[in-house]
């Protein structure tokens, strides 16, 4: 493969992307959304949430979740009762308060806080819910946190690890593959398609340049543009990223088979109309398992198992949660296998249609 | 005339009289022939035409001899490479201006041929060199949205000469250009040829034909009906005849393939009735109407 030949078409396509009106728009909507949601997404303060606490001792901590307008606080008569009060109120979360928790406070002990969080619930409210106990309420002291959590999950379903995030950390995935769909599921596709159209193709293959060079070359368009915009995202949020480097690999392959499918898609497809048609459903499939749940029935949940991007994503929360695990590098694996894939299948439909 | 350069083309072979050599092509699409068994050979630094009406397989066989098209059956070298085993290695010897003015429009004219020049390897210096060869030099840096179409035309003709190509393949070159920027187009063929490029044009302008190849065949439903230099072809097929008007304004033609034709001309001639006389070629229209039981322009 000539790098001149490949490196030429990138450069091209990177210009030519930018002098598309349309292209241009599509490449920084991503972006623009991005910005929205974090202006518009609301507060913690906006959320209503029912808590099962157990508090013998009469804590302030108790108090205060009580004057809270959108708290709706449900006392258990014992620790081991909060679990079950969970779930039979479907409450978001509990804590169980020891008695002297006021007053191993002040006297500058450690007690150990058990804060019970509900799985079944909303994955916003679970994040919210951590979000709010950790950082309203124990992170006033700036030195060490004045209590020892233990934080334990129930309806728990999903073996092995589920990371324990807030809610940025569980919009990042979503906004990055959006970020990265949009060039590479979107643009790419137009890019190849449109030299279809205007029947530059035909003047690419009586050139020198092969057809693995042409793949290369928008391939490597795409890249350069999920990576750009990945990169403003992740700098905008890097206080988000718990692993920098599981984070970057993970994104860069989550980039990679984005793109694949988008050069697939450009060589499937003959006109700008069929991939605008398609392009949506295809984005929506992609972006799916990025979605905060909102408890799918079984049967779509177990369907987004067979959509790359869910290891993708399963991948990345990992990532910025800062655990390297054999289920992560699994996930990279499968991605990876998906994107052979991709690349394989593009290959083929160019070259069939050249034949 | 026939040209018998023998050039060192620089292709796959050292030596080569042949530019083009052409076997028993066929190229079918779902059962349909398109291209049925046509042989023929170009000379280096011939200008040779393929005069046919719409649908007769000439940009198919443009097609396939500069590798865009994997023929059905049959042989082709171009340049002394084979057209489908040696294809990267005949590609940096060819230029080929599509039917379809393929340019990046988004572009300028420069931008297109600093592409081209990269994907060819050729020095971008040729750059303006070609601009000027096709009087676009001053317009270099305007996008292609804003060249007309026989700009654009000369354009796609400056990009297939960046890279000192051997054999330059023209695919309808004039089709839909009024009369004055065709000419332009021919004159910069015919500057071409004299500076020793093989050009393989496809046509279905008869008086393009006549003018500028030094040998046509004709196709119609994908076969080769006939070959060789217009001239040929009009003396051997066309029907030889004598315009006569009288002075009393009469017109005659006279065809001299007539066993009295002698006679009537030696009448005429004593009798002192004839204001005019001229002679009456068949064109190639004719001839290939003649041939194929069809117009060029259908």
């Amino acid at each position: 493969m000539n790098s001149r030949v490949v490196s030429a078409f990138a450069q091209k396509d990177i210009v030519d992307a930018i002098r598309n009106r349309y292209l241009l728009g599509a490449l920084l909507t991503p972006v623009f959304v991005a910005v929205l949601l974090r202006i518009l997404l609301p507060g913690i303060s906006n959320l209503n949430f029912t808590v099962v606490v157990h508090d013998p001792g009469g804590s302030r901590l108790a108090s205060e979740l009580r004057a809270m307008p959108q708290m709706k606080v449900i006392t258990a008569a014992s620790a081991e009762g909060v679990a079950n009060e969970l779930e039979k109120s479907k409450a978001v979360g509990g804590l169980a308060i020891p008695a002297n928790f006021d007053a191993d406070i002040a006297a500058g002990k450690q007690p150990e806080l058990v804060v019970y969080v509900n799985n079944k619930q909303n994955d916003i409210e679970q994040a919210m819910f951590r979000q709010l106990v950790e950082r309203q309420f124990l992170t006033s002291v700036k030195e060490r946190l004045p209590a020892h959590l233990t934080w334990v999950d129930v309806n728990k379903e999903v073996s092995g690890e589920a990371p324990a995030l807030n809610v940025n950390q569980m919009l990042l995935p979503m906004l990055l593959l959006l970020t990265f769909a949009m060039a590479g599921a979107l643009v790419v596709p137009l890019l190849l398609v449109e030299e279809k159209e205007k029947r530059t193709l035909d003047f690419l293959l009586t050139s020198p340049a092969s057809l693995s060079e042409i793949i290369a070359g928008k391939a490597l368009t795409g890249i350069a543009y999920s990576v750009l915009f990945a990169g403003i995202l992740l700098a905008v949020n890097y206080k988000l990223v718990g692993n920098w480097p599981l984070t970057l690999l993970t994104i860069l392959f989550g980039i990679v088979f984005v793109v694949a499918v988008g050069l697939f898609m450009g060589a499937l497809f003959e006109n700008t109309m069929q991939v605008n048609t398609w392009a949506g459903l295809v984005l929506f499939v992609l972006l799916a398992p990025s979605f905060p749940s909102l408890r799918l029935p079984a049967m779509l949940e177990r369907a987004l198992h067979f959509v790359p991007t869910y290891y993708f994503v399963e991948a990345l929360r990992l990532a910025l949660a800062g655990t390297a695990s054999p289920r992560f590098w699994g996930h990279l694996v499968v991605v990876l296998a998906s994107t052979v894939v991709a690349f394989a299948a593009a290959t083929w439909a160019l070259r069939r249609q050249q034949n | 005339m026939s040209f018998r350069l023998q050039q060192n083309l620089g292709g796959c072979v050292p030596t080569i009289v042949n530019a083009i050599e052409v076997e028993g092509l066929s190229r079918t699409f779902n059962s349909r022939r398109a291209v049925d068994d046509i042989s023929f050979t170009v000379e280096a630094g011939e200008i040779f035409g393929f005069l046919g009406h719409n649908g007769a397989g000439k940009t198919t066989s443009i097609r396939m001899l500069t590798g865009q098209l994997r023929p059905t059956s049959g042989h082709a070298r171009v340049a002394g490479c084979d057209v489908i085993a040696d294809q990267q290695r005949l590609k940096p010897l060819i230029g080929v201006v599509s039917e379809h003015q393929n340019l990046y429009e988004r572009m300028s004219a420069r931008e297109n041929l600093i592409f081209a020049a990269r994907l060819y390897g050729a020095d971008t210096r040729r750059i303006d060199e070609a601009l000027d060869q096709v009087g676009l030099l001053d317009r270099a840096n305007d996008k292609i949205q804003q060249y007309s179409n026989g700009m654009k035309q000369r354009l796609l003709i400056a990009r297939s000469l960046l890279h000192r190509p051997q054999i330059i393949f023209l695919d309808e070159p004039t089709r839909g250009l009024d009369p004055i920027v065709g000419r332009d187009i021919r004159r910069l063929v015919q500057n071409l040829s004299r500076e020793g490029i093989t050009i393989f044009l496809t046509t279905h302008y008869m008086e393009e034909a006549d003018q500028l190849c030094n040998r046509v065949a004709f196709i119609s439903a994908g076969k080769i009906v006939a070959l060789d230099t217009p001239d040929n072809l009009k003396l051997a097929h066309g029907q030889k005849s004598l315009q006569v008007r009288l002075n009393d304004g009469e017109r005659l033609t006279i065809s001299l393939d007539d066993q009295d034709s002698g006679e009537k001309i030696k009448q005429l001639v004593t009798s002192g009735q004839i204001r005019t006389l001229h002679s009456a070629e068949a064109t190639l229209e004719e001839v290939f109407i003649q041939m194929t039981g069809r117009k060029l322009s259908e």
